[in-house]
């Protein structure tokens, strides 16, 4: 045979039908890994929807105000459905992983590493986010609460403030874990949260001097000056 | 928590004074200043009325700083006869001890339960230690229903102003009755009597560790009482005028201590009240008779300002509970003012109602739920001022007993959500 087809042409074409000889088999357990990645995933979705069914997950996240979140973020799906959802996702791509992994490409396999070593911080990123927003209605809806007990005329505007700076605060946890800028969020949301306490502080500084003055003597010349609202009812 | 009579001091105290017939207790804290007066009140009472009987006197104080203890242990009756009584025959022992546990009256109560059931007493009073009113004749009221009358619980029955007492009047007598079928007209007096029967088996039941051990055992102790069927009475015991309360108490903390302890309960004997449809009398002991009460002054304006308050801004909370007829009339009577402010008892009733089912089904933190019932109480409590400002007492009774009538007449209510 002519040398020089015989360089060019067979001995490249033999390596390639080599290498794909090698390569064949990493590309049949990546879709082996894929195809029982994809059936197994879809088996834990649906118990996992069947167990929170049984537990009542849905009402649990309709009283803790999970449910209300979802809606305004367009999301309909009930919350079980949707973490049956989260876990096929998570599952699906854990196989994936596997089954890059399973190929030996080493560009693909420095890139997975650098995605594994990331995928916590998305994890406890949402953690953080979505606890922010629970514990948030919840002492919002304390602080709302307790406002009207007090008789503080606008309360709702205060139990919101609430609310909003600790979801504020924990998305800006979530934002730094994520690495997303930084240093931006972190000083965007110090002077923010600064900015907020001392308008605060000027505002109550100057308009409730006399209310705070009022307040300390009515406290310091003790329960006599109680009568002047005139309210001796024993509840109990 | 530890147990009281497992503690060496107290088990030698028992065991030198053995057996009892009566005991009383009288929980404490910081109240050097009453406890005297209480303390020789239960003395005379059980001089005057058992002389023949062994009687211990149980003081389960939660760490007072003042010297609520050393006034217990020296407080004394010197000179019987200045009161016409003669000496008694039978011993009179006093056990002053700190109660363990967590910090409340339901720990100090459990105290004097274990000592009771230590001592083997038959009958059993317990008596506030604030207690300005207190006579030696409560003692024969509250014990003699117990040892000479077969009956396992006796509940106190007071004169008190028709404003004092709101939360009683407005929630937990009617509540209990409707919901119990027994008319005790104080479900949280405070002072009760009590089998040393019922001692034991309050003593058996696992609450110690939760809320009842902190607050709420009165209500809890009447409602135990009622739902296994021990035999239950009540007795006239006069005014009850006790030591002024904190001025800084908080309405709402209070409101959450009872109708969480309510609430509880319903949980609890469920199957019992939803097979309860009429209301019975208990027996009643004592010779009722009229007193002076102290007057008591409301600042109706302020209260319905409370109200509105509340009724703008919670809308939010309440949307998750309250019919929406109910919201409509909360919006239509917050413009009001005192001329036109009714507060009608089936709207109040649906109210509560809502709010119980609320706690039952955890619709939220059971705190917020409660606590958001503050602004429609004090709504309540404006109306009924308002409604029976020329009342006499009488008359004021009569209308708690429509308002429970109300309470009944809307039971199916409650039974058919329940789930």
């Amino acid at each position: 045979m002519n040398p020089f087809i015989e360089r060019y042409f067979l001995e490249p074409g033999r390596e390639f039908f080599q290498k794909l000889l090698q390569f064949l088999p990493n590309l049949f357990s990546f879709l082996i890994i894929i195809a029982v990645g994809i059936i197994i995933a879809n088996i834990l979705r649906l118990l996992c929807v069947r167990f929170l069914k049984i537990v009542q997950f849905d009402r649990g996240c309709e009283r803790v105000g999970v449910d209300q979140m979802l809606k305004k973020g367009g999301l309909r799906d009930m919350p079980s459905h949707l973490t049956g959802r989260v876990v096929y996702w998570i599952l699906i791509s854990i196989f994936l992983i596997m089954a890059l992994n399973s190929l030996r490409v080493p560009s693909v396999e420095q890139l997975m590493t650098r995605f594994l070593l990331y995928l916590p911080n998305v994890f406890v990123a949402v953690f953080v986010a979505v606890m922010g927003y629970l514990v948030g209605n919840f002492l919002g809806r304390a602080a709302l609460i307790a406002a009207v007990n007090a008789g503080i005329p606008f309360s709702r505007p205060i139990g919101q403030a609430v609310k909003a700076g600790i979801f504020v605060l924990a998305l800006t946890i979530a934002m730094e874990q994520l690495g997303i800028g930084r240093s931006t969020i972190t000083v965007a949301f110090a002077i923010l949260f600064g900015g907020v306490v001392l308008a605060l502080a000027i505002a109550f500084g100057l308009g409730g001097r006399d209310m705070a003055r009022d307040y300390l003597e009515r406290r310091l010349s003790g329960p006599a000056e109680k009568k002047e609202n005139g309210d001796d009812i024993s509840h109990i | 928590m530890e147990s009281v009579i497992l503690r060496r001091d107290i088990r030698q105290r028992i065991d030198a004074i053995g057996e009892a017939d009566i005991l009383v207790g009288i929980p404490s804290f910081n109240n050097e200043k009453t406890i005297g007066h209480v303390v020789q009140a239960v003395q005379a009472g059980l001089h005057k009325y058992f002389p023949d009987c062994r009687a211990v006197l149980v003081n389960s104080d939660g760490g007072s700083r003042d010297r609520t203890r050393e006034v217990v242990e020296q407080t004394t009756i010197d000179n019987f006869q200045s009161i016409l009584l003669a000496h008694r025959v039978k011993s009179f022992h006093k056990i002053v001890t700190p109660y363990h546990g967590i910090p409340g009256k339901g720990s100090a109560f459990r105290t004097i339960f274990e000592i009771a059931a230590a001592l083997g007493a038959k009958a059993c009073a317990v008596v506030d230690s604030d207690l300005r009113s207190i006579t030696p004749e409560w003692m024969d009221l509250l014990i003699r229903p117990v040892l000479e009358g077969g009956f396992d619980y006796v509940a106190p029955y007071y004169l008190r102003h028709k404003y004092d007492g709101t939360i009683t009047n407005m929630i937990v007598y009617p509540l209990t009755t409707t919901l119990y079928g027994k008319r005790i007209r104080q479900p949280i007096g405070g002072d009760f009597g009590f089998s040393g029967k019922l001692a034991s088996f309050y003593l058996e039941k696992d609450v110690w560790e939760t809320d009842v051990a902190r607050y709420g055992i009165d209500i809890w102790m009447t409602t135990t009482a009622i739902a296994n069927g021990f035999n239950i009475c009540q007795s006239f015991l006069g005014a009850k005028i006790h030591d002024a309360k904190d001025p800084g108490a908080d309405l709402s903390a209070m409101l959450h201590q009872v109708c969480s302890s309510v609430f509880t309960l319903m949980d609890e004997y469920q199957e019992m009240w939803k097979g309860v449809r009429d209301i019975e009398d208990v027996t009643t002991f004592g010779f009722r008779y009229a007193v002076g009460l102290e007057p008591v002054n409301v600042n109706i304006d302020a209260m319905i300002e409370k109200f509105s308050l509340g009724v703008r801004e919670l809308g939010v909370v309440w949307d998750a509970f309250l019919p929406r007829g109910v919201l409509w009339f909360l919006d239509s009577a917050s413009g009001n003012g005192r001329e036109k402010f009714v507060f009608p008892d089936d709207i109040w009733v649906e109210i509560i109602y809502s709010f119980a089912l609320a706690y039952h089904e955890k619709v939220m933190h059971h705190e917020h739920i409660i606590r958001s019932l503050t602004p429609l109480y004090i709504g309540k409590v404006a109306a009924f001022v308002i409604e029976t400002w020329e009342m006499s007492s009488e008359e004021v009774e009569e209308r708690l007993e429509k308002l429970c009538r109300t309470f009944m007449d809307f039971k199916e209510y409650i039974i058919e959500r329940w789930e």
